[in-house]
Formats: structure tokens, C-alpha cells, sequence
């Protein structure tokens, strides 16, 4: 068991240490320096105290995404609309700040209950066809991300304008502010609800005999049927809740960086989820340190634009390139099998 | 009044029928992994770097055809990525497809930015454009109707007539009765020798080079320029039309038709002062009703159809044509 665990976890650093030397040859043809390249990311990412927090401040939406597309996984879904989840919970949690006078604390948590909702229905209709009539879930909810998207900026720029401003809504009220954790950065209590949101979904499934039921359906879908788990309606669930995760991670970037919604607010943040997510075999709590990484790697690359002339999308390609390796390698090792075998998301 | 009416409408068919294409392109080249069983979510990425690359040729060389050669040599790199680790490796093809698609959207920018050092979009820089095919007679024969047929890009005749050619093949070669054997029944493949490895290679393949097209058509067919992400989308709508049509070349050509018009019509809708938030989801809502409307009944017509094209295979067979052996 912990030798598999230790094979799987080496396997996984040799895939990003490919990755980051096929990174490498890429940042040579764009005419840059590697070793340049990534002494910018990690002084970029890790420089000093307000680097670090700003490392962190990356990691929060990356980890809360990353959660909810773990939460899919493990039931066998891909829910790829996380990036719309997250824009329409954002929205949503805006909403609730800048139109109601709540007291302190109340207002802020019926803000984030509004996103979690707003990310819940908003993946409800593809999860619906998903359990009822096998839709392809990928398919339906890539194309409900452009729906999100547009749609929010519908809303911001037609209907709730601010006055004078620029594609945003009116700011939210102080009420709703998520606390933050130091003077000298915008980082917040964002961080601590994904990391208890990662600890908690791992426990659950640990645990709890529904979680049990969803690892079966995801990787075992015929047994976990004869073993008396209603599939269909369990698929259902577990879309939805993935979606509520993911709703709640564009909450919790409204109230605790940007204090408004505005036009392309956090762009990538659902696809670096999903990417951190597969990099952790669907485990939450590994997602925690993936997640991790990858914030740094953003974090790093605000740097990487000002001082290079590299563009900050290098970091887009490395993850590809990480998350590809990572997809080759374990399959190596299981290249016996029969050609028409089933596959597995996991690798 | 009735004249203007009726140029319109001509206008807006014609208009339709250039947006169709590259939506078109696409998803016939789906159509060969989606025969073959290959779930291939990538094609946005080849897509998207068939653009960029068909811009980069195009400057390089001087000539819009050197580019559209660059931009589908660019996709089937992708395509062979793809087909790489899904085919060799077995890895997940939806990870594998995002993942490239990623890469592709990450890498257009990032060279973008070192070759040119602009960041959004490349405009001029002496981009090439496809020169406008004008059929001779086409205005004698139809008169104002003329538009339908005469002054596409040679792309668009492409997209049109590979319709007709992609039903030719799958129904009357062996490669297409291969790849639809492969998809359809992958066990049946293998006892009769074909080898499922090369059949997914060659469909993956293909895609791409349909997929490079579809690329080159955005960025040097009626707009010459790239922008970031500028496939916005087309690749994951050609999957759903992909979803509902299973490959079927003529149900893929009405899927593309409908999402011609929805695109035309919204540019349209645009003018006349709609919102162009809302204007620029009618293509997207469009691909979900229709994916959510039509896919639920295309299981039992999987299965009908795998027992159609394996008495075909048999009967095949019996005429006894040589299959070849793989192991």
C-alpha cells in the first residue's frame, strides 16, 4: 500500500520534472534563459513576505476550484464549468454586497450561501443530463463557461453598472468583507476555508459510507449499482456539489480580494483547478500542495512579465506540459492490458 | 422593399455559409476520430494553433497557401501529440485533449509575444490574406443570387464539398469501414486483424488536417489577423454536433448549418442594437439546447449501427478481400 502510494508519488515527480525540462526548451525558442526564467518565478513567487502572501492569495481560488473538481473526479465527472461556477458565485456573492445592508459576519456568510447556490444551479441543467440521459458532461458544461461568462458580463455592464466606473459593479459593502489575515497584503480568510474545505471533502470521503459509495461509482460504476448506490441520482449530486464548490471559490475571490465583480475577474483560476486536481489524483488533500505550486507558478509569473520578456502564459504551457507528462507516465507502467480496455481518468 | 428583403437574405445565407465553414471543417475532422471511438476534445487547441501558425506562414512566406500549409502542419503536430499519448500510452483522452488545448492557447501567446512583442491580437506585420475564388457565369447564371456560390475563399468550397466526399468514404472504402469497425466494435477489429493502433493513428490524423484547415480559414479567410483564443469555442461546438450527429458527415453539415445561422444571425442581431453580451451567446446556447435535446436518443442507434457495419465487415470478408494482418 505505501510503496504503491511512494511508486505513484515518484511517478508523478519524474512526469513534472519532464515537464519542467520540455518547459525549459520552450522558454530557449521563445529566446529567454531558463535557469533566468525560473530564478524570476521563485523570486517572483517567493521573495519576500509579501511575495509569499501573495503566493498564497494565488493558491486560495486554485485550491477551492481544485476541491471541487476533485469532488467530480472521484465520482467519475469531469465538470470542466468550474471556470463558469466561479463567475457566476462571484456575481452572485457581489450581488448580495453591494444591494443588501446586512450586520457584519451575517452579511458575508449570505453572500457566500448565495454563490455556493449560484455555482449549484448554474451546473444543475448539464448535471441533470448527465444523470438522466448520459450527456456528455464535458461538452455541456466547456460551453455553459462561455455562457458564465458572457452572461456576468452582461449583468455588470448592462444592469449594474457602477456609475462612471469601468466594467464593474458597484463595490461591495464592508460588511461582507472576508477578514484578512495581514496589513500588507489583500490575503484572507479565503485561504483557511479552502484548506478546511480540502480537509473536510478528504474526510468525507474517507470516512462517511456516501463517500465511500462515490469513490465506488467513479471507479467501479456496475459494482457500486449491484452494491444497492443509485448512480444515477448519486452522479446528480456530486456534479452539483462540485458546482457549489466552485461557486464558492468566485465568492470567496469577490468578497476577499476584488470587494466587486468585474468583467474577467479570475481568469483560468476553474481550468488551474481542474489541472491541480488531476495532478493529485483526485486526492483534496494533495490538491493543497498542487494547488500550491501552481499558485506560485502565477504568483511568479506577475514577475516573469515585468522582468523578462517572456509572456506570463509560459506558466499556461508548463502546466500543460506537466499535466501531459504526468497523463504518459503512469500508462507506461500499464501498457499490458487489452487494447480495447476501458480508460480511467485516473493516471 | 421586396428587393432589399430578398438581398438581405441572400446576404445573410452567404453570410452563413462563411461562418458554417470553419465550424464545418472542424467537425468533419471530429468525424474521423469520433467514427474511430476517440473522444477528441483537442480539437480547439489544433484548431487554434492551425490559426496562429497559418498567420506565422503567411508572413514568413508571403503566400496565404505556404500559410495555410504551416497552420495544418501546426495542427497535425497537435494531432499527433494527441493521437501519441492517447493511442501509444492510453491515456485519458479528455485530460490528454484539455491539456492541449491549454497548450495551444498558452503557446499562441507566448509567441505572440516573443516574435511579434504585442500581446491580444496580430494585425498587418504583411499577413496574407485567401484570395476570393469568383466562378465564372456564376452572376449570368443566378443573377443576384449569385453570392451563394461565388466569392467564398477556396477554404469554404473545401468544407462544402468534403460533405459529399467524407459520406463517399466511410460507405465506400475500406479506411473509412475500417475506422468505423474500430470505433464501433474494437473487439471485432481486432479478431479480423485490423490494426486498431494505425486506424486511430490515420483518423487522428485526418482530424487535424481538417482541423488546421478550419485554423486557417479564421485567422486568412475574411479577417486577417490572429487574436487570443480566437477559436473561441468552435472546437467544444463542433464536439456537441459531433456528440449528436455520431460523426455522420450529412447530420454534422446541418448541425454546422444551424450553428452558420445562429453565428450570422447574432453578428446581425449585434447591428441592430441587441446587447452583444447576450448577441454572443446565442451560438453557445444553441450547442447546448441541441446537445441536451438531441444526444439522449443516439444509444440505441450506436448499437443498430454496430450490427450493420459488422455484417458489412463479414460480407467484406466472404468476398474475400484480403485483410491485412497486424499483430
Amino acid at each position: 500500500m505505501m510503496s504503491d502510494r511512494l511508486r505513484a508519488f515518484s511517478g508523478q515527480i519524474i512526469a513534472v520534472g519532464v515537464a519542467l525540462l520540455l518547459g525549459a526548451i520552450i522558454i530557449l525558442l521563445v529566446g529567454e534563459s531558463p535557469i533566468h526564467v525560473l530564478m524570476t518565478l521563485l523570486r517572483g513567487a517567493f521573495g519576500d513576505q509579501e511575495k509569499i502572501a501573495g503566493t498564497l492569495l494565488q493558491t486560495t481560488p486554485i485550491l477551492i476550484c481544485g476541491v471541487a473538481a476533485c469532488i467530480g473526479l472521484r465520482g467519475g465527472m469531469f465538470n470542466v464549468g468550474i471556470e463558469g461556477q466561479l463567475f457566476l458565485g462571484g456575481f452572485a456573492a457581489a450581488w448580495v454586497g453591494f444591494s443588501f445592508s446586512l450586520p457584519a459576519g451575517i452579511h458575508m456568510l449570505a453572500a457566500l450561501a448565495l454563490a455556493v447556490v449560484a455555482g449549484a444551479a448554474w451546473v444543475a441543467i448539464p448535471a441533470f443530463f448527465r444523470a438522466r440521459y448520459n450527456t456528455n458532461e464535458v461538452v455541456s458544461t466547456i460551453l455553459s463557461n462561455y455562457i458564465a461568462v458572457l452572461l456576468t458580463s452582461y449583468f455588470t455592464i448592462f444592469l449594474f453598472k457602477r456609475p462612471g466606473g469601468w466594467s464593474e459593479t458597484p463595490p461591495i459593502l464592508a460588511t461582507a468583507y472576508l477578514p484578512e489575515i495581514f496589513s500588507f497584503s489583500r490575503l484572507n480568510w479565503g485561504l483557511f476555508i479552502g484548506l478546511a474545505l480540502a480537509v473536510g471533502v478528504a474526510l468525507i470521503f474517507r470516512y462517511t459510507s456516501w463517500g465511500y459509495g462515490v469513490t465506488m461509482v467513479g471507479s467501479a460504476p456496475k459494482f457500486a449499482e449491484y452494491g444497492g448506490v443509485n448512480v444515477k441520482r448519486q452522479g446528480f449530486v456530486v456534479l452539483l456539489l462540485s458546482g457549489a464548490v466552485g461557486g464558492l471559490a468566485g465568492g470567496v475571490e469577490t468578497l476577499g480580494v476584488h470587494h466587486r465583480f468585474m468583467e474577467g475577474f479570475a481568469p483560468g483560476f476553474g481550468f488551474d483547478g481542474l489541472i491541480a486536481a488531476l495532478l493529485a489524483n483526485g486526492s483534496p488533500v494533495a490538491t493543497i500542495v498542487t494547488a500550491l505550486f501552481f499558485g506560485a507558478l502565477r504568483s511568479g509569473s506577475l514577475l516573469l512579465e515585468v522582468d523578462t520578456s517572456a509572456s506570463r502564459e509560459i506558466i499556461t504551457v508548463i502546466q500543460a506540459l506537466i499535466i501531459l507528462s504526468v497523463s504518459a507516465q503512469v500508462l507506461i507502467k500499464r501498457r499490458g492490458d487489452s487494447q480495447a480496455g476501458e480508460r480511467r481518468w485516473k493516471f | 422593399m421586396e428587393i432589399l428583403d430578398k438581398l438581405i437574405n441572400v446576404a445573410l445565407i452567404a453570410a452563413t455559409l462563411r461562418t458554417t465553414a470553419p465550424i464545418l471543417l472542424v467537425a468533419l475532422g471530429g468525424s474521423f476520430t469520433t467514427k474511430a471511438g476517440i473522444f477528441n476534445i483537442g480539437l480547439e487547441g489544433q484548431m487554434l494553433a492551425g490559426a496562429f501558425f497559418a498567420v506565422i506562414g503567411s508572413i514568413w512566406t508571403g503566400s496565404a497557401f505556404a500559410g495555410v500549409a504551416c497552420g495544418v502542419a501546426a495542427a497535425l503536430a497537435f494531432a499527433l501529440a494527441f493521437a501519441v499519448l492517447v493511442v501509444t500510452f492510453r491515456a485519458n483522452e479528455v485530460v490528454v485533449g484539455l491539456a492541449l488545448n491549454i497548450l495551444a492557447g498558452g503557446m499562441t501567446i507566448s509567441l505572440m509575444k516573443a516574435i511579434f512583442g504585442t500581446r491580444g491580437s496580430i494585425v498587418g506585420h504583411g499577413i496574407v490574406g485567401l484570395p476570393k475564388v469568383q466562378i465564372p457565369g456564376a452572376q449570368a447564371l443566378l443573377g443576384s443570387w449569385a453570392p451563394l456560390i461565388s466569392g467564398f475563399t477556396p477554404i469554404v468550397y473545401v468544407a462544402f464539398i468534403a460533405v459529399p466526399l467524407l459520406v463517399l468514404f466511410y460507405n465506400r472504402t475500406r479506411l473509412g469501414l475500417y475506422i468505423r469497425v474500430v470505433g464501433e466494435k474494437p473487439e471485432a477489429a481486432e479478431a479480423l486483424g485490423i490494426s486498431i493502433t494505425r486506424v486511430r493513428y490515420i483518423a487522428s490524423l485526418l482530424s487535424g488536417l481538417l482541423a488546421g484547415l478550419a485554423g486557417a480559414h479564421l485567422s486568412l479567410g475574411y479577417i486577417t489577423m490572429f487574436t487570443e483564443n480566437m477559436s473561441s469555442g468552435r472546437g467544444f461546438m463542433a464536439v456537441a454536433i459531433l456528440i449528436f450527429s455520431n460523426g455522420d458527415p450529412l447530420k454534422v453539415l446541418a448541425g454546422c448549418l444551424l450553428f452558420g445561422f445562429a453565428d450570422a444571425f447574432s453578428l446581425r442581431l449585434q447591428t441592430f442594437g441587441f446587447p452583444s453580451y447576450l448577441v454572443l451567446t446565442v451560438p453557445y446556447v444553441v450547442a447546448l439546447t441541441a446537445l441536451f435535446a438531441l444526444s439522449y436518443r443516439a444509444r440505441p442507434k450506436i448499437i443498430k449501427e454496430t450490427l450493420a457495419s459488422m455484417q458489412k465487415l463479414l460480407s467484406v470478408d466472404r468476398n474475400s478481400a484480403p485483410v491485412d494482418k497486424n499483430p
